[in-house]
């Protein structure tokens, strides 16, 4: 609720609009707060990488040590606008914000992906996902648990992933990964029960069999895509992002 | 001879002139019409900036229902807050917004405001019922939670775009030769958005810790 204050004191300073400093991007990993190794980070990257070749969809993360006084729906808005996020015409792109000092953490998701990624989706990621994980320390682990967790709501493919061993083992660790977060997500669903309706009704029952099917079908086309992969493909071949920047606020902001 | 040389000489710089005179019409004209375009332009960007705010208004006024239903299910709520909300929702109801707001700057700021209103009775209801544990450890409503969270987030964004928008296209109307060509069309400049109403102001206190 201190979150629903914050925005409309954010509402409030949005009236004079600060000028939000926008960090410099470094890829689809922008990992300013250090909270991943370097062999995490390539990891992190290759997997945005293959989405982005699967389906098209541009998931990317930035993590800061501070928000030095901004709020977190503020800097995640100015950052995936200026990254220019998402491709221009559809406006796929969805950004994982996670600030350490303020332990403060946003889905900030593009127009084109709000009915996918909706805010009820990214609240439930972030509560039952990744601030788990961070809350006992693990931040590699919930921040990639995050990612295949929105990857696998908007039911997106898996482009080649590197064939090398090692991520051959990342393949392995994702799909128990991704398992875990929807057995996760599967009994807060059935932990919502009865009376709801609409909306809720929907999130509650369906969604999770949805993420499910599309789990299947991306599993699929990454077994399918590894059998011609050898060679070639470099880690994590950013090549910039489509320029689209099409946000509207959408999205989930949490704590942990 | 000497009679036709001047006359010749003089027919020359009246066609120099009338070309000077042509090239600057045109120009002139030109100018005018790309500078006309470039203000209208503006201006359907603060109109469509401004739908995008009702947009998030009628998302919000789609959730209430949902979010009284499930609070009134829970045991003793204080009926009051919920009151405050149902009426401010069906006063916005009531509201007729002209089909182009843009034209009438009264009802849209009086619009604005009934919005307002409402959402700070939305925050009200929120806060009281953080104090209701069984309510609040139900994930239907911790759903409905992020929902409300997350209109107010687009709320907030949208009418900061609007505020640059109006920013924008009063700017592009004060400056030279917009100036001149605005006059010249009548393009008047738009009502800057309040700040923030009082309502909003009085936010008793802000903890971003979270949960």
């Amino acid at each position: 609720m201190s979150t629903l204050l914050g925005l409309l004191a954010a509402a409030v300073l949005f009236a004079a609009p600060p000028e939000v400093q926008v960090p410099a991007n470094d890829g689809w990993v922008t990992d300013l707060a250090g909270l991943l190794s370097a062999q995490q980070e390539e990891q992190l990257e290759l997997l945005m990488e293959s989405y982005k070749q699967g389906s098209g969809h541009e998931i990317a993360l930035l993590t800061v040590p501070s928000l030095e006084g901004e709020t977190i729906e503020g800097l995640a808005l100015a950052v995936a606008r200026s990254w220019g996020l998402g491709d221009e015409e559809t406006h796929n792109g969805a950004l994982l914000v996670v600030a350490q000092a303020e332990r403060r953490l946003r889905i900030e998701v593009g127009r084109g992906l709000e009915g996918a990624l909706p805010d009820v989706v990214c609240g439930r990621i972030i509560s039952h996902v990744i601030t788990p994980a961070f809350k006992g320390g693990d931040y590699a682990g919930g921040i990639e648990q995050g990612i295949v967790a929105m990857h696998s709501a908007i039911g997106g493919d898996y482009g080649p992933l590197e064939r090398t061993s090692r991520s051959r083992r990342t393949g392995g660790g994702l799909s128990g990964l991704i398992m875990i977060a929807i057995f996760a997500l599967m009994m807060l669903g059935r932990r919502g029960g009865g009376g709801g309706r609409g909306v809720r009704g929907r999130s509650d029952s369906i969604w999770p069999w949805l993420v499910m099917g599309s789990m299947m079908s991306g599993r699929r086309g990454h077994s399918w895509s590894g059998g011609g992969g050898f060679g070639g493909s470099r880690g994590g071949g950013f090549s910039g992002f489509g320029g689209g920047g099409g946000f509207s606020g959408g999205g989930a902001s949490g704590g942990w | 001879m000497t009679r036709s040389t001047p006359s010749r000489s003089s027919g020359r710089t009246g066609l120099v002139v009338l070309g000077v005179f042509l090239l600057l019409v045109l120009g002139g004209g030109g100018c005018v019409v790309s500078r006309y375009n470039g203000i209208v332009a503006g201006e359907e960007k603060v109109d469509s900036a401004f739908s995008e705010i009702d947009n998030q208004y009628k998302r919000r006024n789609d959730l209430i229902p949902q979010l009284v239903a499930t609070i009134q299910g829970s045991a003793d709520f204080e009926e009051g807050v919920l009151t405050q909300v149902t009426e401010a929702r069906a006063s916005v109801g009531r509201f007729q917004l002209p089909a182009d707001p843009g034209s009438d700057p009264a009802a849209q700021a009086e619009y604005l405001k009934m919005q307002q209103g409402l959402g700070s009775a939305l925050s009200r209801l929120m806060v009281v019922a953080e104090a209701y544990p069984d309510l609040k450890t139900t994930s239907g409503f911790r759903d409905l939670q992020v929902q409300v969270e997350g209109t107010e987030n687009r709320i907030a964004v949208a009418r900061r775009d609007y505020i640059d928008r109006i920013q924008e296209y009063n700017t592009s109307l004060r400056k030279f030769p917009g100036n001149i060509v605005g006059s010249l069309f009548g393009l008047e400049k738009r009502v800057q958005l309040e700040a923030a109403a009082p309502s909003e102001r009085e936010v008793p206190s802000i903890d971003f810790g979270g949960e």
